[in-house]
């Protein structure tokens, strides 16, 4: 399908079946929208202009980067697994209000990954990964840290046993970056291929809402440490990523905020939560999608002056992107992808661990659920009906199962709010991305 | 007038799997497909920056 899009003096035309993004003038773009059905304002144009639009149009469409039809090929079929979520422990030193994850014990009593059981989860995942070489485990939690040194002997005894068998891991770890002393430090940047560290943007809003045991703030316990191990990191992966909720729809100024201590690789992201008064919900949409576009143009001006930054959601990455089968298949949740919860058993994604209607098997046992497993390898992009006549489509993937299930009951039935924000981040993705290739090629 | 911007690069393999899992990427709540590369094209580009 073919989406014609504004952001601000600029005008966008995306087709979803090629994956090409066109840029046009004011009279294409008002001639395609009413084509198209996007607009309802028939443009007054000359018979002159719309041959002249149309044939322009026609030898796009004859070099088969417009009006292409969507190949509606099925993800692959397979067996191998090729990443699992640890979570080293359910117990955590925050006491987030947001925490989708019951501050830490995930509705459950608080407790630690046995070493004996982290093996087990790594021998589960180089048994099951077929003839799949780069394997994946992130280090989850809780807080991952508060287990450090079984993180060290289980990534030891991972990279031992790879090695074994001619493969290899890539470790990724999330924390609250609290216990991030130097011996930490040292050890991610060794080990881990990419870290994720949860700071939400300014103090007021980060302290509002990620406080300690005691309910103080604590900005101020770990801002020196991010600002240490990011200084430490090289150009080695991590993320600082924060979560916004409705308490600060002015969201910008805080992933601007991080840039300004000199973070420059920032995720910012909706808080998933059903607390009434942190929720995103509709009305709070026209906010969060002008916010959006504050941030793209702030973030285009820094890049324009030599002072970029990598925001996380304006990656759209047009030409060297996945292939069409990652891109119907999405996250590969409960199929190759899955969680381990602290006693071994396997749930289909974080999102779903504590939910014994997802319970998939335990890493002792070493089988998995085969009906769960089945419903979600079959899940796809075209078992999401709602997705069919959407531009953005072959970008979101559907969105995420988790988030789905949790807001619409159905992980076949994308939750219209979180739909609109993203579609609004993939149209300032694509803008960044037609800009940046101005600015390369010499054009404001 | 129209000038095209982006079309996706011509892959010689597709479906091999040996892309990153979508959720370890930073979000963990909102993951984006369309945000990842293809690890494929990225490591022929950038042979340094192939898993160690």
């Amino acid at each position: 399908m073919v989406h014609v899009f504004k952001y601000k003096e600029y005008n966008y035309i995306y087709d979803s079946g090629s994956g090409s993004l066109h840029e046009c003038d004011d009279k294409t773009y008002d001639y395609l929208a009413y084509k198209l059905g996007e607009s309802s304002a028939k443009p007054a144009l000359s018979e002159a202009e719309i041959t002249s639009i149309e044939g322009d149009l026609k030898a796009l469409e004859d070099e088969g980067l417009l009006f292409k039809e969507e190949v509606k090929t099925h993800p692959a079929k397979s067996n191998e697994v090729k990443a699992l979520c640890i979570h080293i422990c359910h117990d955590c030193n925050l006491r987030c209000r947001y925490c989708f994850a019951d501050e830490g014990a995930y509705h459950s009593a608080r407790e630690f990954m046995s070493e004996e059981t982290a093996k087990k989860a790594i021998d589960f995942l180089i048994s099951n990964s077929g003839n799949r070489k780069v394997l994946e485990v992130d280090f989850f939690g809780g807080e991952p840290l508060m287990c450090l040194q079984t993180i060290k002997n289980v990534v030891a005894y991972a990279r031992a046993e790879a090695a074994k068998v001619g493969k290899k891991f890539l470790f990724t770890t999330t924390t609250n970056a609290l216990l991030l002393n130097d011996d930490a430090i040292e050890f991610f940047n060794a080990e881990m291929e990419n870290v994720v560290l949860s700071l939400d943007g300014r103090k007021e809003v980060h302290d509002a809402i990620r406080k300690t045991v005691n309910g103080k703030g604590s900005f101020d316990y770990v801002i020196g440490n991010i600002k240490k191990f990011v200084k430490s990191r090289g150009d080695k992966h991590y993320y600082v990523r924060g979560t916004f909720t409705a308490k600060n729809l002015d969201f910008s100024k805080d992933v601007l905020f991080l840039a300004d201590n000199g973070f420059d690789s920032i995720s910012m992201e909706p808080v998933v939560t059903d607390i009434d008064d942190l929720a995103i919900k509709e009305e709070h949409l026209p906010a969060i999608l002008k916010e959006y576009e504050n941030l793209c143009d702030e973030y285009l001006a820094r890049y324009e002056r030599g002072e970029g930054f990598n925001f996380f959601h304006f990656n759209v990455d047009l030409e060297g992107g996945p292939c069409l089968s990652k891109r119907v298949s999405a996250c590969g949740a409960g199929n190759e992808y899955f969680s381990v919860a602290p006693n071994g058993d396997i749930y289909p994604c974080h999102q779903f661990v504590g939910d014994k209607k997802f319970l998939m098997g335990n890493v002792y046992e070493g089988r998995l659920n085969s009906d769960i497993r089945s419903t979600f390898a079959e899940n796809c992009l075209f078992t999401r009906e709602k997705c069919g006549d959407c531009f953005a489509k072959f970008i979101c993937s559907g969105g995420c199962s988790a988030n789905n299930y949790h807001f619409e009951g159905d992980m076949n039935k994308p939750y219209g709010v979180t739909c609109a924000m993203m579609k609004k981040r993939i149209e300032c993705g694509m803008h960044v991305y037609a800009r940046k290739n101005a600015l390369k090629n010499g054009v404001k | 007038m129209i000038k095209t911007i982006a079309k996706p690069a011509e892959k010689k393999i597709t479906g091999c799997g040996e892309c990153r899992s979508t959720c370890q990427s930073a979000c963990k709540t909102s993951c984006t497909v369309g945000n990842q590369s293809c690890e494929r094209i990225t490591r022929e580009e950038n042979p340094e920056k192939s898993a160690k």
